[in-house]
Formats: C-alpha cells, structure tokens, sequence
C-alpha cells in the first residue's frame, strides 16, 4: 500500500498518506484506537474502498478497477459482525456460497464445504438455519465461509469479539495454523494479550495515520508513547521488574521462575 | 424553517400535497417543484441529500412521461419516432405526473430534513397522534441512516464472498440480492426485538403516567402567520381551480 489517501464522500481524511508493506505468510496486528482507520485501510486491501490518492498492489499487482469477486480468490475477509453475511437456509449452503461464487466445479464446491464445516465442527448444525444458531457457532459460520474460499491472504476483523475462552482458543489455535501453513494474517483486535500472544508484528494507526510498524515486543515498549495499553502480563512484568519483560504467562511464568532460582541458586530448564 | 412549528409544518404539508393533486397542469407542477426545490436550499439542506433524492427519483421522471406517451395518447402528434408518436397533451400529462412525485417527495423531505425526529414526534403527539406511534415514527426515521450502514457492510461482507449483481438487471437481480437482503431483514427484526426489550426496561408504557418533555414546542406568532397564510393561499387556489378551471387543463393554465 503507497501513499493512501482516503476519504468517505464530503468527509474529512480517514486514511493520510498510508504506506505498509505487508510480507508473504506473516502475522500481522493492525491497532489503534476506535476511529482510527484500522477497518478503512483493511477493506482497500480488497478493493471494497478505493483509495483517493496512491494504490494497493498485492503481489506487486495493482487492485486498482480489479472487482472484489476477483480479489477475493487471494483475500479473504471476516467482518466484525457474523450476522452481515448469513442469509442461507441450512449452514451447508452459507459456507457453499463463497466457493460457489469462485465458480469452482461442484465436486471441489462440496469438497470445501465439508471440509470447512468439519475443522470448525459444524457438522452437527449442517442443515440447521445459521440464523438461528448461538452468536459464538455464527462467528464459526463465517469463518469457515472463508475458510471453505482457502484464500492466501486473511483479513480478520475482531474475531474474537464477544467469543468465550475456549471458542476465542479455538479461533487464534486456527489462525496459527493457517499461517504455519504459509497464509498471511492481518488481525484487527483491541485485544493486547492477543496481540501479545501471536502477532509477530504491529501496525499502529491513530487519526489516519500509521505511526508505528515493528515487531510486537518493540512496540509495546514504545506503548506509552504510541497510547496503547500493553497487556496485562507485560504491565506485571513491569511491576516484578523483570528482563526481559514478558509478552505471555509463558513468558512470565519462565523469567519470574528463573529469577526465583537465581535468588536461592537453583538451576531451571526452560522445558 | 428549522425554527417553525412542526405542526405548521405537517399543516404546510398536507395543502401542498391537496393541491398537488387537484392541480393538472404542467406549468403549475413546474412552478411548484421548482418552489419547493428553492425552498430546500433556502433551509440549507446539503446538496448532495438533494442530488440523492434527484438520482432516487429518476427513473420515475423517466418511465411516467414514456408510460403516458405509449399507453394514453391524447392531442395532436408533435414528434414521430419510428411507430411511436409523441402527442403534446400525453407528454404534458406524464410530465405532469413525474414532477408532482418530485414535488411531493421533496415536500416530504423538506420536512423531515428540517426537523428533529423528538421533535416531530412531540407534534405528532400534541395533534392527538398516540405517543406509542409517535414514538415508533421517530424511531423509523432515526434508524434510516443505521440502515444504509447497514446494507453497505452487509453488501461489502457479501463482495468479500464474491458476490456482483452489479450487472445484473431485473428478476435475476433481485435473486442476486438476497444475500444482501435477507442478513438485512433478519438484522432489523433483531434490533427491533432489542429495542423494545431495551424500552421496556427503560419503563415505556408504564400505565398512568403523563409523559413530559426536556425542551417543549410552543406555536409562536410567526406560526399563527404562516397557518393563516397557508390557508389563505390554498383556498384561493382551489377557488380558482373550482371556479374557472384554473390548472385544470394540461397546457393552458387557464382553460
């Protein structure tokens, strides 16, 4: 993305003179505060908003005019609200429909369907109305809507938004699966201890700008002058004094543990 | 306008849509979209809220002159094309209709652009209308823009998913909407069911107790002016039309 600008009609500037690079099978964070422009810039990565100024190269290819069926063979994108896509009858039928609209044969159409509906196991509500089912199974509903699209690039906003532990476990154990299998991620979370846990790398956003891009650990050190709240793990590490400071309970529970044997002379494995 | 009376308002509305309906003739019709678009400027409506309702109704303006030309021949034929002949009086008749649906929209518009959804409702309610309905009007009103969020979200979450209907026209189209359509129909009887829980636990319709309000209309004697007015200038109007046919006629104003 070069130099992006972008307003919504007779509005003020959303995006000002945005630059990011995105690299091939990275996790990627995107932050900042409410308004900040974290979902405007997400949606010109597929071509659903149009930049003013500048352009949105995927594979050094420019979107520009590209439609957003096209795109979305490589882009897949999960909104925010489950509920701003499902419209079929039976669950079967909604995660069918992205592939259905790729123009797959049907063989393969049936083949990604099943497929998505067993690894977020929604077999079970195969011909149930989606409409009907509980908001955390709704949420599975759209992602395995994408995931049954296999697209190269993710783009997730909030996914985990309103999800209880085990299904917010689910969802990001998912994640790191598809990036070990060579996806690019981009997640749009306030969420720091997901951010934490397993973004690689942020991008911070605040009134439109980018004003900060770096590995997570050097971002959250940086979190007093770019305005974030570190997770809370980071913020006890920083009570206990402890170095390095730590981005998880791992991490934590490693360096306090090691501090208390050096105190009283113990030797610890990290294992 | 932003200061009147929405009682005045709703008054001004009902004359101008009466006489819209009484009068037939172009060059009337004309003259009173062109008042009413003048008046909408001068209540500083944005112009591109102007230019929407001017795009939203131009298919109307299109398809009523056409519909008259073709199905209701009537006159003397001014232009041939092909085997369609355009006869003065027809095209004058579906003119007519196309504006009056312009002027009558606007007129609604330039209402509802000019007043307060509270206090529209609280006018409705002092000319007798139940609160309850009142209430569910302003509601309605005030969840117009929600719903155009809504239905651009749900059109770009359903273009993530591969879905153009861009291009296509008719039954096929409205098929093809019904992603969009269907998310958009079962989100509203969701946040309808929300809003209700939400104001009965907030005590709406509690029975015996007398509503009041923060900031309450009062007729001022501007208002007085403007009803006396009103009524003046639509009597004339009718008078003239039930009289000496005045705007009764397609073309000539006076028959």
């Amino acid at each position: 993305m070069c130099n992006v600008w972008f307003s919504y009609r007779d509005g003020d500037d959303v995006l000002k003179s945005v630059s990011i690079r995105v690299q091939q099978g990275e996790f990627l964070a995107l932050i900042g505060q409410n308004g900040s422009g974290k979902t405007t810039l997400a949606k010109h990565l597929l071509g659903l908003l149009h930049p003013r100024e500048g352009k949105v190269l995927i594979r050094g290819e420019d979107i520009h005019g590209k439609p957003v069926g096209e795109i979305a063979r490589r882009v897949g994108y999960v909104f925010q609200n489950p509920d701003h896509q499902i419209f079929s009858a039976t669950t079967r039928e909604e995660i069918s429909y992205g592939p259905r609209n790729l123009q797959l044969g049907e063989a393969e159409i049936v083949r990604r369907t099943e497929r998505a509906m067993e690894r977020f196991d929604l077999k079970v509500h195969a011909e149930q109305q989606p409409a009907t089912l509980s908001f955390g199974t709704r949420r599975k509903v759209a992602l395995a809507s994408i995931y049954a699209m296999d697209p190269q690039i993710w783009i997730l906003d909030e996914p985990t938004g309103g999800l209880d532990w085990r299904s917010e476990q689910a969802t990001m154990t998912l994640l790191h699966e598809l990036n070990e299998a060579g996806k690019t991620i981009v997640l749009i979370t306030h969420d720091m201890r997901i951010v934490a846990e397993h973004a690689k790398r942020c991008i911070v956003m605040s009134e439109g700008r980018v004003v900060a891009i770096d590995e997570t650990r050097r971002i959250m050190e940086q979190a007093g002058v770019l305005e974030i709240t570190p997770p809370q793990v980071w913020r006890l590490a920083c009570a206990f004094d402890l170095q390095p400071l730590s981005l998880t309970a791992e991490e934590f529970c490693w360096e306090y543990g090691r501090r208390l044997a050096t105190e009283s002379e113990i030797s610890v494995s990290r294992s | 306008m932003h200061d009147t009376d929405p009682r005045v308002k709703l008054l001004m509305l009902v004359l101008t849509v009466v006489l819209l309906l009484v009068f037939q003739n172009l060059w009337i019709m004309l003259a009173s979209w062109l008042l009413i678009l003048i008046l909408h400027r001068s209540a500083k409506v944005p112009r591109d809220r102007i230019r929407f309702l001017l795009r939203a109704l131009l298919p109307v303006t299109i398809l009523m002159p056409l519909i008259w030309v073709i199905f209701y021949p009537a006159g003397e034929v001014v232009i041939s094309i092909g085997f369609i002949n355009i006869r003065g009086e027809s095209l004058a008749q579906g003119l007519t209709v196309a504006l009056r649906i312009q002027a009558m929209t606007f007129a609604i518009f330039a209402v509802l652009f000019t007043t307060d959804t509270d206090t529209l409702m609280q006018g409705l309610v002092r000319l007798r209308m139940p609160y309850s309905w009142g209430l569910m009007l302003s509601l309605a009103l005030r969840y117009v823009p929600n719903f155009a969020n809504s239905y651009s979200s749900i059109h770009q979450a359903q273009q993530a998913r591969g879905l153009e209907y861009e291009s296509t026209r008719g039954l096929k189209r409205v098929r093809e909407m019904m992603p969009v359509l269907v998310p958009m129909i079962i989100g509203s009887f969701r946040s309808s069911e929300q809003m209700s829980i939400a104001l009965e636990a907030r005590g709406f319709g509690v029975p015996g107790v007398r509503r009041t309000y923060l900031s309450v209309i009062r007729f001022r004697a501007l208002d007085w002016v403007l009803v006396a007015l009103g009524l003046i200038v639509a009597m004339a109007l009718l008078a003239l039309n039930l009289a000496y046919g005045f705007g009764t006629d397609p073309i000539a104003i006076f028959p």
